[in-house]
């Protein structure tokens, strides 16, 4: 049993849920950044990864996050029509429609998976969003989907 | 060597006495068909059918099996436990099929622990053809419908009962354990030869190259290019074969713990030859489809003296384009008599 | 049927006699039940072969990338071959397709566009009629008849056993073509295109993910799929890939997931619903329940249509201001 089971089945006894949270270098990580400086609280669960751009987001990082153990996903980018590289974040709201639909479909439970957009100057508002992401994962508790184990014989 | 026959209305029974001692693996009906599955409940066994999608080599040589685990420094074998296994139902082009990848398993004396730890807990029960499927041509790569090669126990359909002739000891004892059946009649066996001659009358005939120096001089030729044309490069025909045994090794970790797989491959697909350097002895289909062939044709004839070929036919019914194997066997051995 | 492949022989003889095309792909009889060939033809002579019927399933375009791809290793001039290929809607569509991806030059292909009535689902035919192999089969008078291994024979309406995809076909014809034979059949009724999607949706979250490990907890990973269709031409596929490692080679149920999340996703705004995928599978996997719910909702959010037209880019090349947020997370 690895650490991360034994947390993972903890339930009240002290599971977090772990978030991944892809956000883009010009809007969403400034964002979150500000939400910093300005002291502005919110839960610790997220680990954040910094992109260029949410158009730079290959739908599959989500679901290799999710492989991997992540309880949920945020991905967040500039509001349409701010985006530092002009469109990227208009082709990455076409490709996330479709794989958020895709995962849940197949039963990858929809409250993981999120996107959002947060600019530069939204630091309550990222608080908020991400604050929002974290309980909607705890209430699906855990996730048991898809995770895949490096130590059971197949 | 016990010779039976069971009622087919006995015939669960015999399978629970088989599956109360061992495990049993037998064809059971799915949603293409017919494949092999490990059983519970006797009745879902079918023994009506012409052959599985896929081969049963999975019995002995899994899609995928953990060879070790390790955690940072330390590593243990992950050898199949040992468990005595029962295939009951193959084909003999399957059962012939295992008796050769016992010699790749055991090539010069380099005994693949893996497979054999697998092979030797397994007890194999053909069921001999009465009608070949259409894709058959078991008797022109030295086979037959009723052959006992690779088989501990050979089973042939008579009707209304089953006949069970011992082939080997661990055949016999197996039969003595499971208590079902009665001594079959001089009639009966009579009756088990005349249906195998009746099968192997139905095959129809290829003509296989067998001269291996001309078969050998084929290699630089065009027809290669000419027979790999509609050639995919995918795995249906290799992942379906009885006879194929390439395999990938590959490390799955994270973190310092993980552990080493063994998982089928194919000689069809470009990544198998290609380099760490990005070359690719094999860069084209007809490279490719050419290796396929040789191997089966003539490099195992060379080294094991058999061909790699039992004439199942599942990777002609699988192909997704519809390559015919006996067509391209036909095409070479007009080939290599014209040379 | 039988005059529309005279039509098409003597129209492929010409092709080749007058080197319009040096190569033309097309479909010839195979030695087994509902099953056709993909044959490559050079001489008008071998142009007599052709079949058109319905179990020409799979989707030659697959071919065509490797053809116009510089041989590895040869030196000076190379020239593309002329290719011909017989085209029904699916066939075309994916032709337009792949010459939007650059793949194959548009001035290197004759396409010669047939209607199509639809193709056999052989899977399908199976299940109907309950029969574990199809030892013999075969179509007549708008019936396909099968006998089982017992020797009973069965039957089913052609309009049955056909391709799901078939059934609800709006392209019926080539869209793109350098000559035309045969009629244009009428498009199909598509207004049960998505059934199998909604009812699939329809089920909890639970239920779904169960029903999906167990649809493609058979696969193998042979790769059938994905070698047969024409979209899937990349150099290196996802999952094959090294660096980084998306998945792992084995059957392991994760990594299962991924492969078909990751290919079906792969296919938005380009799938065809040819059915060559579904009629590759050894194993019998349902592929197109997970490529029409991408389908679908390319249709529904974008009101897109995959690789119908050379001068429209593919939906997922484009986007438009007002694109769909409902799907977005507001605090």
């Amino acid at each position: 049993m690895t650490q991360k089971t034994k947390a993972k089945t903890g339930g009240a006894n002290g599971w977090e849920p772990r978030i991944a949270a892809f956000l883009c270098n010009w809007c969403s990580y400034a964002g979150a950044d500000l939400a910093g400086v300005s002291r502005i609280q919110y839960p610790p669960n997220v680990r954040v990864i910094r992109v260029p751009c949410s158009g730079r987001i290959n739908p599959l990082f989500i679901v290799k996050a999710i492989q991997g153990g992540m309880d949920g996903v945020l991905v967040s980018g500039c509001h349409p029509g701010d985006c530092h590289y002009i469109s990227g974040n208009l082709y990455a709201r076409r490709k996330f429609a479709l794989m958020k639909n895709l995962l849940e479909y197949v039963g990858i439970e929809p409250e993981r998976v999120h996107f959002s957009w947060v600019s530069a100057a939204e630091g309550v508002r990222f608080a908020e969003v991400l604050t929002k992401v974290i309980e909607s994962v705890r209430e699906v508790g855990p996730a048991t989907r898809m995770i895949k184990e490096f130590e059971a014989v197949p | 060597m016990k010779v039976l026959t069971v009622a087919k209305t006995d015939v669960p029974a015999l399978l629970e006495a088989i599956a109360a001692q061992r495990r049993l693996i037998a064809p059971i009906e799915d949603r293409m068909g017919t494949s092999f599955g490990e059983v519970s409940d006797p009745a879902a066994v079918r023994l009506d059918y012409r052959n599985t999608h896929l081969s049963s080599k999975e019995v002995v040589f899994p899609q995928c099996e953990t060879l070790l685990r390790f955690r940072d420094d330390e590593a243990e074998d992950a050898l199949s436990e040992e468990r005595e296994t029962v295939l009951f139902g193959v084909r003999p082009c399957d059962a012939r099929a295992l008796s050769l990848l016992d010699r790749v398993f055991t090539w010069d004396g380099l005994d693949d622990p893996y497979y054999l730890r697998r092979r030797q807990g397994t007890i194999v029960v053909a069921l001999a053809c009465r009608e070949p499927g259409p894709a058959c041509f078991c008797t022109s790569v030295g086979g037959a419908p009723a052959g006992e090669a690779g088989a501990d126990v050979l089973a042939t359909d008579l009707g209304d009962r089953l006949l069970l002739q011992a082939v080997r000891e661990r055949g016999d004892a197996l039969l003595e354990d499971a208590g079902v059946g009665e001594a079959a009649s001089d009639a009966d066996v009579e009756a088990a030869k005349q249906a195998a001659e009746s099968a192997e009358a139905l095959l129809a005939s290829v003509k296989a190259p067998t001269d291996l120096e001309r078969l050998r001089a084929t290699f630089d030729s065009d027809v290669w290019s000419e027979l790999a044309m509609g050639c995919l490069g995918c795995g249906a025909c290799t992942y379906s074969c009885p006879t194929c045994h390439c395999f990938d090794i590959t490390d799955e970790t994270r973190k310092g713990v993980g552990k080493r797989v063994r998982s089928w491959d194919t000689c069809a697909f470009p990544l198998f030859t290609l380099h760490g350097s990005g070359h690719n002895p094999r860069p084209a289909k007809d490279a490719r489809l050419r290796q396929r062939i040789l191997h089966k044709f003539l490099y195992c004839p060379e080294n094991f003296g058999e061909v790699f070929c039992v004439g199942c036919g599942r990777c002609i019914s699988n192909c997704p384009t519809g390559i015919d194997l006996r067509r391209i066997l036909e095409r070479l051995e007009q080939l290599v008599s014209a040379a | 049927m039988s005059e529309l492949q005279g039509i098409l022989r003597r129209e492929v003889a010409k092709l080749l006699e007058e080197g319009t095309v040096d190569l033309f792909v097309g479909y010839v009889d195979a030695d087994l039940p509902l099953k056709t060939s993909v044959r490559f033809l050079r001489s008008p002579e071998e142009a007599e072969a052709l079949v058109w019927n319905a179990s020409c399933t799979s989707n030659p375009a697959a071919l065509l990338p490797p053809l116009f791809r510089r041989p590895e290793g040869l030196r000076g001039e190379w020239t593309p071959p002329r290719v011909g290929i017989l085209a029904k809607g699916c066939v075309s569509r994916s032709v337009v397709g792949l010459i939007n991806a650059r793949q194959v030059p548009r001035d290197s292909l004759y396409i010669l566009g047939i209607g199509c009535d639809g193709v056999i689902d052989r899977h399908r035919v199976m299940q109907r009629l309950g029969v574990a192999e199809l030892a013999e089969a075969s179509v007549e008078d708008g019936n396909v008849t099968v006998r089982a291994t017992d020797g009973t024979a069965q039957t089913l309406e052609l309009v049955e056993a056909l391709y799901a995809g078939c059934r609800v076909c709006r392209h019926h014809a080539a869209v793109i073509a350098d000559a035309t034979i045969g009629g244009e059949p009428a498009p199909s009724d598509d207004e049960t295109r998505y059934a199998d999607v909604e009812a699939f949706s329809e089920r909890s979250s639970e239920e779904r993910w169960m029903a999906f490990m167990e649809e493609i907890s058979r696969c193998v990973r042979c790769y059938a799929c994905r070698e047969a269709c024409p979209n899937c031409y990349c150099n290196e596929c996802f999952a094959d890939e090294t660096a980084p490692k998306w998945i792992g080679v084995t059957t392991d149920p994760a990594d299962l997931a991924f492969f078909h999340i990751g290919r079906a996703y792969h296919q938005a705004g380009r799938c065809v619903d040819c059915g060559a995928c579904v009629a590759a599978c050894p194993q019998g996997i349902d592929l197109r329940l997970l490529n029409q719910k991408v389908n679908q909702d390319v249709a529904v959010l974008f009101g897109g249509e995959a690789s119908v037209s050379l001068e429209e880019p593919e939906p997922l090349c484009q986007f438009a201001m007002e694109d769909d947020q409902g799907f977005m997370t507001e605090p």
